[in-house]
């Protein structure tokens, strides 16, 4: 009897990272009860998925398919669920929490009278699921109590996957087909597209490589370049760069320019005065690289290396090439 | 166009955190509340359609007594009208609980749009706008950053991850829920606040919307996290510092 | 040839024709003057009562009346040459007095000063001698104006200034002559009519020139606002500040109606000195023409948009409420009150859309500081310096503002001082909460927002029995002080160089010999040569120097020029106590607008956190200023203008002087 589902989430033809971390913590929750660990993947065609799901290590795997569900829809993915979750009833089931996990799956799970313990950062015994509340300055344990399945979604990052075990030999795949008619699909979801090409969105960038005053000249900024390049982030500045000239405007973060919260903010030759700290400080994790260790960059940052920029810059962008 | 807008009082983000006695929940004594800050947006959002578009904006909260000077700078904000769902209890119930009590106060508005902010600074469940789309029976999407109305309905911007955006048509009535950042907030104003005093904010009882159900999903216990956020100097010469500085960015923040 | 026992020539007698053809004359002037003036007079009434206004103190009103429009005081010290001349010109008009009157008398033959008689002559010879002053005085102004053309003057050429320059000229010269004819002679008629109908003519056009000053002035001199920056409450639930001319209030129509268009605010404000839109003398003007316009009872609103007719919305906050303008003007014309006024009207109101002020009152509305970071960080400052807390039975709340408890800068300063305190075994703490004092949301009009931050503010400190503050931050202190009053009894506060210049006699001094007492040295930065060769030392250290308040060693021949906070200065008089403090540690050096004169840095007003400027930057312009005086080293009292002027000496590549605060200079004398 399968204790745990793991809804798998479909990024680009393949399962996506925060998928295999819910499995990986499908399989911590499905050993408090000594349960099995079935993968689900939905959609139009999902034998790739399921494939691939089974090469990595998933002994069961269901799929749902239907014609409806070829581009994610809330209405298509809950109606298949609840069905499937009716049928099959599991008496768990995890998501990764992710965009699309929001938008739907608590409306499945009201449609199950549950409640979506969401964005979980660690599984106890239990089992206690822990949250994080006022914004990570508190820690909160939740129970669930209600008599149908317990739904929850894991934080991206907060469970380790596991690197690919063997593929499973007999994969129990099966298929689940919903019943799902056109009239049913009340949202039409439009193709996604990117910020527009010629502004640059350091709002939305999620990864950013900023440049201070401690590159000295104009000639050494594609120094910098090259590790944004090699990182995939955007390059932005501080205020005397784009003042010089050096770069434009519209890539100075500050409190006269933008305002930015990437998950990564990697601040190269920054002292860290307020001006620029009031544009970044809503980054997730920042790393300075200055050669002074009383820099302010440093009270802010995550990680620092106190360093000749000129020697570190180019050792970390081989480093990154090298891990990519 | 009825705009409804759902927002929630949450405690300040410098609010001092202190557990309370019960160990369920912080000290409330001495914190402050403000507006949520993505329900902020969705308010805004809300203004800048109805100036657009004619209409009225009702905000409704539930809450103690307290929720009132959140509800009133919503008020000198723009919105029209509001509803406050007098609750005690408001912790005792999980996201069906709540987004259940907020239904039944609004039902009979049969608004147009229903909008909430994206996820709440204090709870952060992200679930009540979805719920409350459920239970009203109307289409929803989320994450949404900016509305525009169409005449079949709703065409909106829905932020996905990684940079990518994507369009969503859907019809009215429809229930969103809006992300940070879209628009640019409105302060409140004296001539706002002055004016709020003459809207009306009508008071509804939880308890004559039914009696709560058990929390499905129940929180038995807070503390304090272990990790706290220190800064983390890595030492070594450049390629042994970019190195682990590597390691990290591939195990630790998982950007690689 | 006369000698020097000739008299004034008076025509002895007048026909009757003559007679009436000057009560016709006279009639007909004073008409044309009332024509204009009467209106101008109704219109100042009609405006709305000032709410805060009293007669009292008296003694106050009585003395700046002696001195400014008296002994014109100001007019002369702010501006020296054009402003004897006007000073003789003024004299002049006094001392013609009764010389006009008796004029008057002649023409209908009841003249009562005898030239002839001894009190005659002695005050007719003392009119004549100010005639002369007078009369050289309006002929270098008007040369000033016409030929000069400073650039204050705006770039038209006024005719009227020109015509009523001609006017007084030929009276007095009218009035010199008649010593050189007799009162018999046709000449002395002739010379008496002239005069007569220069009078005549010039008394009409007062009301219609910029010269309504010599009616208006001294009045709205005596009734000025009491105090610098003075802004009025909001009076009931219809009051938004300067919103339409419903708003204006009479002493604002009165000093409207009084501007002189000298020039003297424009010439010293720092936005119109940097290309900026903004010219207060315009904002004054603007509005007049809108009284003149739409008027005291119009509800159109004043601000428009760019370029608009009366005043410029853009213009208004373009503003540091550095007070320049104020401070200069001397028809009493109070600039401040109105231009925070019409921004309350805009900000109040919400037709001030500016990104960057949105987000300020968001920042405010929902956190505790103005630059919108977490107050953990705050806590993690005060924890990693050990600062004691406030509980009650210390002194002193040391307080640390925005500045002091978020930005690198304002820390250092903090840090300083509390070494400082630690030093004199002063009894100190600091507050576990601190909410902004709202100085930059007062500036800006957002009254809403002030009222909050003051109320919760003043609760705080009751709570925590605050009686004594002293702040590192002349905006703290300002507002505090002066604009926290309106919601309640704020405790006392005063700066820190007030507080330190008390103990003056007990920090150490730097040796008169020049060799430095105190060699503080970070281990591996600086060897210890470096350290005590002060005119050698490494600018282009002057980054990470800067950080270590004692890092280059102070001796008597370092030159420290120190910038007069306008917060400090002219808001609150105090120029002398950081003065004597610098020459604790140093050889004090001005820059040439300093004192009442300093040049703002740029950052008041809630102008640092508005973003960009367009032009010259202000803080640039003054640190050139600053830099030219030669000074090693850049003294501030206000943790803006140190973060201002960071900015600006960190583009001088490497040849900056050093810029610390004023307790960061006392700090490195300490032993310890």
């Amino acid at each position: 009897m399968s204790a745990v589902y793991v809804v798998l989430e479909e990024r680009d033809g393949r399962v996506s990272r925060a998928s295999w971390e819910a499995l990986a913590a499908g399989q911590k929750l499905a050993a408090q009860s000594g349960g099995a660990v079935t993968a689900v993947v939905l959609g139009a065609t999902t034998q790739a998925l399921a494939n691939e799901a089974a090469a990595r290590g998933a002994t069961q795997v269901v799929r749902v398919e239907h014609p409806l569900l070829a581009h994610y829809t809330s209405d298509g993915y809950t109606l298949a669920l609840q069905q499937m979750i009716q049928k099959l009833a599991p008496p768990q089931v995890v998501f990764p929490h992710t965009y699309q996990v929001r938008d739907f799956a608590p409306a499945l799970a009201a449609r199950l009278n549950e409640v979506l313990i969401s964005d979980v950062v660690a599984i106890g015994d239990g089992p206690v699921f822990t949250r994080q509340l006022l914004q990570g300055r508190l820690a909160g344990n939740y129970r669930h109590h209600g008599d149908g399945p317990c739904l929850i979604s894991v934080q991206a990052g907060a469970f380790r996957a596991d690197e690919p075990s063997s593929a499973s030999t007999q994969p129990a795949i099966e298929t689940f087909t919903p019943q799902i008619d056109a009239s049913q699909i009340r949202t039409k979801p439009g193709e996604p597209f990117r910020g527009t090409a010629q502004t640059v969105d350091l709002g939305s960038a999620p990864l950013i490589v900023s440049v201070g005053r401690g590159i000295k000249e104009a000639d050494n900024l594609p120094i910098v370049q090259e590790l944004a390049t090699a990182l995939g982030a955007e390059l932005a500045a501080s205020r005397p760069i784009c003042d010089n000239g050096w770069l434009p405007m519209e890539r100075q973060v500050g409190s006269s320019g933008q305002t930015v919260s990437p998950k990564l903010y990697l601040a190269v030759g920054i002292s860290g005065a307020i001006q620029h700290l009031v544009g970044m400080k809503g980054s997730q994790c920042i790393v300075a690289i200055n050669k002074d260790p009383d820099a302010p960059i440093f009270e802010v940052a995550d990680y620092g290396i106190v360093g000749d920029l000129f020697e570190v810059v180019p050792a970390l962008t081989e480093a990154i090439k090298a891990a990519k | 166009m009825k705009i409804i807008v759902a927002i929630k009082q949450v405690p300040e983000r410098d609010a001092q955190v202190r557990i309370d006695s019960s160990g369920k929940w912080i000290e409330e004594s001495d914190v402050q509340y403000a507006m949520n800050e993505s329900d902020a947006y969705a308010l805004e959002e809300a203004l800048q359609l109805k100036e657009k578009h004619a209409g009225e904006v009702i905000v409704v909260s539930a809450g103690p007594e307290r929720v009132g000077t959140t509800i009133r700078e919503a008020l000198a904000k723009g919105a029209d009208r509001a509803i406050h769902i007098d609750c005690d209890d408001l912790a005792q119930r999980d996201a069906l609980g709540v987004a259940r009590l907020i239904a039944d106060a609004i039902r009979t508005e049969n608004a147009d749009l229903v909008l909430t902010g994206l996820q709440s600074d204090d709870l952060g469940y992200g679930q009540t706008g979805v719920i409350l789309a459920e239970l009203l029976g109307v289409p929803h999407s989320t994450l949404i950053l900016h509305v525009e109305k169409t005449d079949t309905g709703l065409k909106v911007k829905r932020e996905l991850e990684a940079g990518w955006f994507q369009e969503i048509e859907l019809p009215l009535p429809a229930a969103l829920t809006i992300q940070s950042g879209g628009n640019k907030l409105r302060y409140a104003t004296l001539m706002g606040i002055k004016k709020a005093k003459t809207k009306e904010m009508r008071v509804v009882n939880a308890a004559d919307l039914g009696a709560p159900a058990a929390p499905v999903a129940a929180l038995e216990s807070i503390e304090l996290p272990k990790k706290q956020r220190s800064t983390q100097i890595i030492p070594g010469d450049a390629k042994a510092a970019a190195a682990t500085l590597v390691e990290k960015l591939k195990f630790e923040v998982r950007v690689l | 040839m006369t000698s020097l026992s000739a008299t004034l020539a008076e025509p002895q007698h007048f026909s009757l024709p003559e007679k009436l053809l000057f009560l016709v004359l006279v009639i007909a002037s004073a008409a044309l003057f009332w024509r204009r003036f009467g209106p101008i007079l109704h219109k100042i009434l009609q405006s709305r009562k000032d709410p805060d206004f009293h007669l009292a103190p008296i003694g106050r009103r009585v003395w700046n009346f002696f001195t400014e429009v008296i002994c014109q005081v100001k007019v002369i010290q702010q501006r020296p040459l054009p402003g004897l001349a006007h000073a003789f010109v003024f004299w002049g008009f006094c001392a013609f007095a009764l010389v006009t009157l008796n004029h008057a008398a002649v023409g209908f033959g009841i003249g009562f000063l005898d030239p002839a008689a001894w009190y005659g002559r002695i005050y007719f010879y003392l009119a004549a001698a100010f005639a002369v002053a007078c009369a050289i005085g309006i002929a270098g102004l008007f040369i000033r104006r016409f030929f000069v053309r400073p650039r204050w003057l705006g770039q038209k050429v006024s005719s009227e200034s020109g015509i009523i320059a001609g006017l007084i000229f030929l009276l007095m010269v009218t009035y010199l002559a008649a010593f050189f004819t007799t009162d018999a002679a046709p000449a002395a008629r002739v010379l008496w009519w002239i005069h007569t109908l220069t009078l005549l003519l010039f008394l009409p056009l007062i009301p219609h020139t910029k010269h309504l000053h010599l009616v208006l002035s001294p009045a709205t001199i005596f009734l000025s606002r009491d105090g610098f920056s003075q802004i009025p409450p909001l009076v009931g639930d219809e009051d938004f500040g300067l919103v339409t001319g419903k708003d204006i209030t009479q002493l604002v129509s009165l000093q409207a109606y009084s501007c002189v268009e000298c020039g003297r605010c424009t010439e010293h404000c720092p936005a119109t000195n940097t290309g900026k839109e903004l010219n207060p003398k315009e904002v004054i003007l603007g509005m007049r023409a809108y009284l003149n316009g739409p008027g005291p009872a119009s509800e159109l609103p004043i601000l428009t948009g760019e370029g608009g007719v009366y005043v410029s919305q853009k213009a208004v906050f373009q503003c540091t409420t550095c007070g320049s303008c104020e401070f200069q003007c001397p028809v009493g014309i109070q600039h401040l009150p109105i231009i925070v006024g019409l921004r309350r009207g805009a900000v109040n109101t919400g037709t001030w859309e500016d990104d960057y002020g949105s987000k300020l009152f968001n920042q405010l509305e929902r956190g505790s500081n103005a630059l919108g970071i977490s107050a953990l960080e705050r806590d993690k400052f005060i924890q990693k310096q050990e600062l004691p807390i406030f509980d009650g039975t210390q002194e002193y709340c040391l307080w640390l503002g925005c500045m002091g408890g978020y930005d690198p800068k304002g820390r250092e300063i903090v840090a300083a001082f509390a070494r400082v305190m630690n030093f004199l075994g002063s009894s100190y703490g600091v507050l576990k909460k601190e909410k902004c004092t709202g100085d930059p949301v007062r500036r800006l009009g957002n009254d809403l927002l002030f009222q909050q931050l003051a109320e919760e503010n003043l609760k705080n400190l009751a709570q925590n029995k605050v009686k004594k503050i002293v702040s590192i931050c002349p905006h703290c202190v300002r507002t505090i002080q002066e604009d926290w009053k309106a919601y309640g009894a704020p405790p006392e506060i005063e700066h820190h160089t007030e507080f330190m210049a008390r103990y003056a006699d007990k920090l150490p001094r730097i040796a008169d010999s020049g060799v430095p007492q105190v060699s503080r040295l970070r281990p591996g930065n600086e060897t210890a040569d470096d350290a005590r060769s002060v005119t050698g030392h490494d600018f282009s250290r002057a980054e990470s120097a800067e950080k270590k308040d004692w890092a280059l060693a102070p001796a008597k021949s370092e030159k420290i020029v120190f910038h007069d906070p306008c917060y400090l200065g002219r808001y609150r008089n105090v120029y002398d106590q950081p003065r004597e403090l610098i020459q604790i540690t140093g050889t004090l050096v001005e820059a040439p607008r300093h004192r009442e004169r300093s040049f703002c840095c740029g950052a008041g007003g809630g102008l640092a956190f508005l973003g960009e400027e367009t032009g010259e930057r202000v803080s640039h312009a003054r640190a050139k200023e600053l830099v030219a005086t030669g000074a090693t080293t850049i003294g501030t009292a206000c943790p803006f203008c140190n973060t201002m002027f960071r900015d600006a000496l960190g583009e001088m590549n490497g040849t900056a002087p050093q810029l610390l605060d004023v307790a960061q200079l006392i700090a490195r004398n300490l032993g310890g």
